[in-house]
């Protein structure tokens, strides 16, 4: 769906995007992460032709992107990380204006629009004044505004920045139907754990470079090589670390009656820990992978070289 | 076949524009104005009457004051209406979203021009009864106010399109709008002011001096010499203006002043249309003509700005404003 090679963006002496190469598989979730200054916001600008790379060229559905551009924006729907709404429009009037500007006929906008709000669960508020609305909805809005033309691939810059938790779980499930519904997706991100979620392909970008391009399994085995566990029991901390101790494991009391211990193995031999835990008749509650592995992986990969 | 449509931006901008409080105000106001104006030279001829008697001239001396101060009032509101109109969408960041539509930068820059004509065109109809008044008196023509409407939907024009190019010039509405009104004002007055200055420092005859031709810049010049009927009038009226008023005595030009300054302002609103299109289109047929590197580079850094979240607090402001 998408292809792009060697793509160049300068200004000047600052390069923003440097050679990068990846490609999207139709149907796809494509996490796009990197610190923020990376370049993200750069290359998705580049393949929604609001910019022109300096070299290198990009493909969507096999039309090149600078040189059709007006057919490119007929197939790529673009939600920027910041965005305005026209606050003397309704809803409604919102979505239609959108609709019209991509050159869908008036009879048919009406079927979208309802549509459109039914996926966004926006119904209600279609007489609202989009001021009105909250950002989460704003939100939702905007990602039903990349959706009126019906886009094969959707570029999505950060869409669940800056939202509570609840409206980023409402859009991550919108996201999850649209996936359902065959749509091939670029999401971006400064947190690979919130897209390891969704994500069939992660990116990770820095200074304009690709670091790793790889299925989220592979991300995700790679943190599995080299993890910290976390073990909560009720008490007997003592005798806990002195039985991972005679398995060969160092495990440190992180704070109250939670362990960590740095773990390198696959997942039958977790299996062996707790059995042995279990046997030794100690108080476990829990036994899990730390969160902070992907985000691990992510500082690795990703050395800090923008601030 | 293609069927005609509005186009999504004009009707939006209709829409947006009729339903704010600020059009039936701005309607008022350019009514009331015109209204006070006339009433006053009005009430001022009839105090003076016992002197001079009610001269069938009162018709056509109402009518020519009016429509100058209508393209002074329509000079003024103009740039209002269209210096904002593409820095107000960058300022909204609603632009980029337009942008990637299938709306071209030509589409988005006429409509937008389009939009603000509309709505002068709107005050020119709703001044029509005010103008009315002058049939009490006679001594007009219908064609003459056709004649004066077309000055006026130039001169919109004119300064519709200086007030869109300033607005792709300047990142910031509040510049494009100072710089549009300098720009109009210079139209207006500062013409006036050169043309008599070098009149006074050239020894040629006015009508073959450079004075004659930056005098015809003045749309004001242009709406004096389109009178046909009523020009003895601007004698009292506009004395001064008259500087670079061909009348039939003086007419040895191949052209008179109106003709000049429609050819200028078509130079002018072809050229600055153009340059607004390159600025706006990023990377369409016309890209390549806009290499400049210092206003790329001041992009770099707003994409800098964006990617690294500075900007987060201008929407986290707009949330709580709102």
């Amino acid at each position: 769906m998408l292809i792009v090679e060697d793509l160049c963006k300068s200004y000047g002496k600052f390069v923003a995007v440097d050679n990068l190469s990846f490609k999207v598989n139709e149907g796809s979730i494509f996490g796009f992460v990197g610190p923020n200054g990376a370049g993200k916001t750069t290359t998705m600008r580049i393949l929604a032709t609001l910019l022109r790379p300096s070299s290198g060229r990009a493909w969507v559905a096999g039309e090149e992107v600078t040189a059709r551009p007006k057919r490119i924006r007929q197939l790529v729907g673009y939600m920027p990380d910041f965005f305005g709404v026209y606050d003397d429009l309704k809803v409604d009037e919102y979505l239609d204006f959108y609709s019209a500007s991509y050159g869908i006929p008036m009879q048919q906008r009406k079927k979208i629009i309802d549509e459109l709000l039914e996926l966004m669960d926006l119904s209600h508020k279609r007489e609202a004044y989009v001021d009105s609305l909250s950002r989460g909805m704003k939100q939702r809005l905007c990602l039903a505004r990349c959706l009126v033309h019906d886009p094969a691939l959707l570029i999505l810059d950060e869409p669940a920045s800056g939202l509570d938790p609840r409206a980023r779980v409402e859009v991550r499930e919108i996201l999850k139907e649209l996936k359902s519904m065959g749509k091939t997706i670029i999401i971006s991100s400064h947190i690979l754990p919130e897209l390891t979620e969704m994500c069939s392909h992660v990116g990770i970008i820095e200074a304009g470079k690709m670091v790793v391009s790889a299925p989220v399994d592979q991300i995700v085995n790679r943190s599995l090589s080299r993890q910290v566990l976390e073990i909560r029991v009720l008490d007997r901390l003592e005798q806990t670390i002195g039985l991972l101790q005679e398995m060969g494991y160092t495990a440190e009391i992180a704070e109250g009656n939670i362990l960590e211990m740095p773990f390198t193995g696959d997942q039958s031999d977790m299996n062996h820990i707790i059995k042995a835990l279990v046997q030794a008749d100690i108080p476990l509650v829990s036994f899990a992978e730390s969160k902070s592995n992907l985000e691990n992986i992510f500082m690795e990969l990703t050395k800090g070289v923008v601030q | 076949m293609k069927t005609l449509v509005l186009n999504p931006i004009l009707g939006k901008e209709y829409r947006s524009r009729m339903r704010s409080w600020k059009s039936p105000l701005i309607i008022s106001l350019y009514l009331g104005i015109l209204g006070i104006i006339t009433l006053g030279y009005y009430w001022v001829k009839q105090k003076n009457i016992f002197y001079t008697g009610f001269g069938p001239d009162v018709g056509p001396q109402i009518y020519v004051m009016l429509t100058y101060f209508q393209l002074m009032l329509i000079s003024f509101v103009t740039p209002a209406l269209t210096a904002g109109a593409i820095n107000g969408e960058k300022e909204r960041q609603t632009f980029d979203l337009l942008l990637c539509t299938r709306l071209s930068a030509v589409s988005i820059v006429i409509n937008k021009l389009l939009a603000s004509l509309g709505y002068i065109i709107l005050l020119i109809i709703a001044s029509l009864p005010v103008f009315g008044i002058v049939y009490f008196f006679g001594g007009v023509l219908l064609s003459d106010i056709g004649r004066v409407f077309i000055v006026y939907l130039v001169t919109a024009i004119t300064f519709g399109v200086i007030g869109i190019f300033c607005s792709t010039l300047f990142k910031r509405t509040q510049i494009s709008m100072v710089v549009s009104y300098l720009i109009v004002l210079f139209l207006l007055v500062g013409t006036i002011i050169l043309a008599a200055f070098l009149q006074g420092i050239q020894s040629q005859p006015y009508q073959t001096s450079s004075a004659a031709f930056i005098s015809y810049l003045n749309p004001l010049v242009a709406l004096a010499s389109i009178f046909p009927n009523q020009g003895q009038n601007l004698v009292n009226i506009f004395d001064f203006l008259r500087l670079g008023v061909a009348t039939p005595g003086n007419l040895n030009q191949t052209l008179s002043p109106w003709a000049y300054n429609f050819i200028i302002n078509g130079v002018i609103v072809i050229f600055l249309l153009l340059i607004s299109i390159i600025r706006l289109d990023p990377v369409g047929r016309f890209s390549w003509l806009r290499k400049s590197a210092n206003k790329d580079h001041k992009n770099a850094e707003q994409d800098q700005a964006n990617d690294s979240g500075l900007m987060k607090g201008n929407i986290n402001e707009d949330e709580s404003s709102s």
